[in-house]
């Protein structure tokens, strides 16, 4: 072979390496593309929330009150809206059957009741008049009018009647179907039906558990990094110790969990499936992660600055916290972040001490039981309701959303600190 | 006067012996330069003298160096204050990532010599100027001490060595990394600051030796040579080595 054919070959290799890498990146870009878009077009539905506008008649006789007085909160919240209600669905069709009665109350959420009262808690005029109030739709209508749900299969295999699609269309027609953001989505905690639960509970979970998971886990891996880095002699017990950290790092997070639920629930009784203990017993699963990007970004920093701080007359202390720690800090963030990311996204260790549990209040302390983004998306995708697989994929964007938002803060964090130092 | 005397210095680096029973007196106010090949151990030698080998896990140093009669190598000795007496110049100018006005002030802040804001100004005025860097600088002291050019990064560690006022400074091939025109404006500098401090150069280049020293120590395998004034070291030395190595016939 000559030197032009050398030459040649040489050229095509580089090209040909180029293209894998290229290859390589458009296939990432792809899997990411296709998984971006699956969840945005199944979840972005959730985010609207259908509702029934039906005329009310406050009917004084209805609702068992004194027709010549006007109630008072005490009188409406001892009002019964059970009935009252019932009497309302049947007005939108006065011949129903007794089942067909059944059908109509199913078209609406089970809450009906609260928010009639609501209504006209709001609105004490209206008492003694008919008003248009808008009730929440069942997550079977809910469905069905977003296109999630076939009306085409036998009526057998659907969950909506015949009756109630007629009673629908009907409304619709009249424009009483309308369509609107669905806050509730974000205020509301976890509930067995779809059309009410909302992920506040996991998300107040999941930001308990990251708070109390960072206040722990950061300052403990730093001065761990710290001293193994800078003062612990190189011996056959601090090699003894990284390799068991390297250890701890690759150790399965369900067996976290298991140490969480044994030592945590068990041995110190500390509240079960709450933010506190998931956050402790995610902490320690971040630990690892932490300790080695704190030593990495430690000992990437030039000995040339930690000689001239100590030939200036710095102790080791000062050397450290002057000059070595703030010139880590940026990497050391870094980790940290992909740590706290790591069990943001946790599922299993959750599961085992207890978050895993239906809550459906929203906590206000780590002390109070939450459930967790994640362990929430694992729940709702297990249940057999239509209504929950959009709640399923808008979880998983929420979700998302909170570790891109964590990414750009530690971007901040990092671009911050790299400008002052460099 | 001898600001500092060392007896007998055993340097090991593990199981390997790097400086065998180093004597050597070095007269205060003096520019005393150390020369010799690569690896002679003139470099270990230097940072026996702020106890710099502490920071080298497996460096072991033996023997007596008494700086003002006072001997540094004892367990109490406390390396904050020895180093506050003995400041350094590395080979790689290494300047603080922090703004040239905390380069500075790092040294005065940490042993508390400055009282105020104005005093601390004025050490770093009086530290720059010594350093003769004051007038390229002075516009701009709160910018970066890493955005200088060598040779005034350099200066600038000359800078903040001299803010604390150390009696000796320690330096280690300061010039090694500089142009013809900043190595001579250290030189420069360093004739002028032996007035007021002891000074201890490393160098390789023996010109440099011949120019800025009045004492001459060399150093071959570990061991000190000869050392005398560096007129009689480089005119008549006593010992062969000496002799072969001035004139260039090895290192």
């Amino acid at each position: 072979m000559n030197k032009e054919e050398r030459l040649i070959k040489r050229y095509k290799a580089e090209k040909r390496f180029q293209f894998y890498g290229k290859a390589a990146i458009f296939m990432a870009l792809l899997f990411l593309v296709v998984f971006l878009t699956k969840i945005f077009s199944t979840g972005y539905t959730a985010f609207q929330k259908t509702w029934l506008v039906i005329p009310v008649n406050y009917n004084a006789d209805l609702l068992y009150l004194d027709p010549d007085k006007k109630p008072t909160t005490e009188d409406i919240n001892d009002a019964d809206f059970y009935e009252f209600g019932i009497e309302t669905f049947i007005s939108l069709d006065p011949d129903a059957s007794e089942d067909q009665i059944m059908e109509l109350k199913k078209m609406f959420a089970f809450t009906f009741e609260r928010e009639l009262k609501y209504y006209l808690l709001d609105n004490p005029d209206s008492f003694g008049k008919t008003v248009d109030v808008k009730l929440t739709a069942s997550d079977d209508l809910d469905q069905v009018f977003k296109g999630n749900y076939p009306r085409d299969i036998p009526e057998n295999r659907r969950r909506a009647s015949d009756y109630q699609l007629k009673i629908f269309d009907k409304l619709d027609e009249d424009g009483r179907v309308i369509s609107e953001f669905n806050a509730s989505f974000f205020t509301n905690a976890d509930s067995r039906e779809a059309e009410l639960a909302g992920i506040a509970s996991s998300f107040m979970g999941s930001l308990f558990s990251i708070l109390v998971c960072l206040s722990i886990a950061f300052p403990v891996a730093l001065l761990a990094a710290v001293y193994l880095e800078e003062f612990a002699p190189k011996n056959r017990f601090t090699d003894f110790i990284e390799v068991n950290i390297n250890n701890l790092a690759a150790v399965p997070s369900i067996v976290f969990g298991l140490l969480g639920l044994g030592v945590l629930l068990a041995v110190f009784g500390l509240p079960r499936s709450t933010p506190l203990v998931g956050g402790i017993t995610l902490s320690l699963m971040t630990l690892p992660t932490i300790i080695i990007a704190a030593r990495a970004s430690l000992k990437a920093v030039p000995p040339s600055i930690r000689e001239a701080a100590l030939a200036m007359g710095a102790s080791k202390m000062q050397t450290t916290v002057h000059h070595t720690m703030p010139l880590a800090l940026p990497g050391t963030l870094s980790g940290t972040i992909i740590g706290l990311a790591q069990a943001l996204g946790e599922t299993a260790p959750l599961i085992l001490i207890g978050m895993v549990a239906f809550v459906n209040t929203i906590p206000g302390t780590p002390m109070d039981p939450a459930a967790s983004l994640p362990v929430q998306i694992y729940i709702w995708a297990e249940s057999a309701e239509r209504g929950f697989v959009e709640k399923v994929s808008a979880c998983i964007m929420v979700l998302l959303f909170f570790l891109i938002f964590m990414n750009l803060g530690a971007q901040l964090i990092r671009h911050k600190f790299e400008k002052k130092w460099n | 006067m001898n600001k500092i005397e060392a007896k007998n210095v055993d340097v090991y680096y593990g199981a390997k012996q790097a400086l065998f029973d180093i004597n050597m007196d070095i007269e205060a106010n003096k520019v005393t330069a150390l020369i010799g090949p690569s690896g002679c151990g003139k470099s270990t030698f230097l940072r026996c003298l702020n106890r710099m080998n502490d920071v080298i896990d497996i460096c072991k140093v033996s023997g007596v160096v008494k700086i003002n009669d006072y001997d540094i190598n004892q367990k109490d000795t406390d390396v904050v204050r020895l180093r506050e007496k003995v400041g350094m110049i590395f080979q790689k100018p290494n300047p603080f990532p922090k703004t040239i006005y905390e380069n500075i002030s790092y040294g005065p802040e940490i042993h508390g010599i400055a009282q105020s804001k104005s005093e601390m100004d004025n050490i770093v005025e009086e530290s720059l100027r010594k350093a003769a860097l004051w007038e390229e600088v002075k516009d701009r002291i709160h910018e970066p001490g890493t955005g200088l050019s060598g040779g005034q990064q350099q200066r600038l560690c000359i800078a903040r060595t001299i803010s604390i006022k150390p009696e000796v400074i320690l330096m280690d091939e300061p010039c090694s990394a500089l142009d013809p025109i900043a190595t001579a404006q250290i030189e420069e500098l360093i004739d002028e600051l032996r007035k007021e401090h002891t000074i201890i150069i490393v160098t390789h280049s023996m010109s440099q030796a011949a120019r800025v020293s009045q004492n001459t120590g060399f150093f071959h395998l570990g061991k000190l040579i000869e050392v005398g004034s560096t007129d009689k070291i480089f005119k008549n030395p006593t010992q062969q080595q000496t002799q072969d190595y001035i004139t260039g016939r090895f290192g």
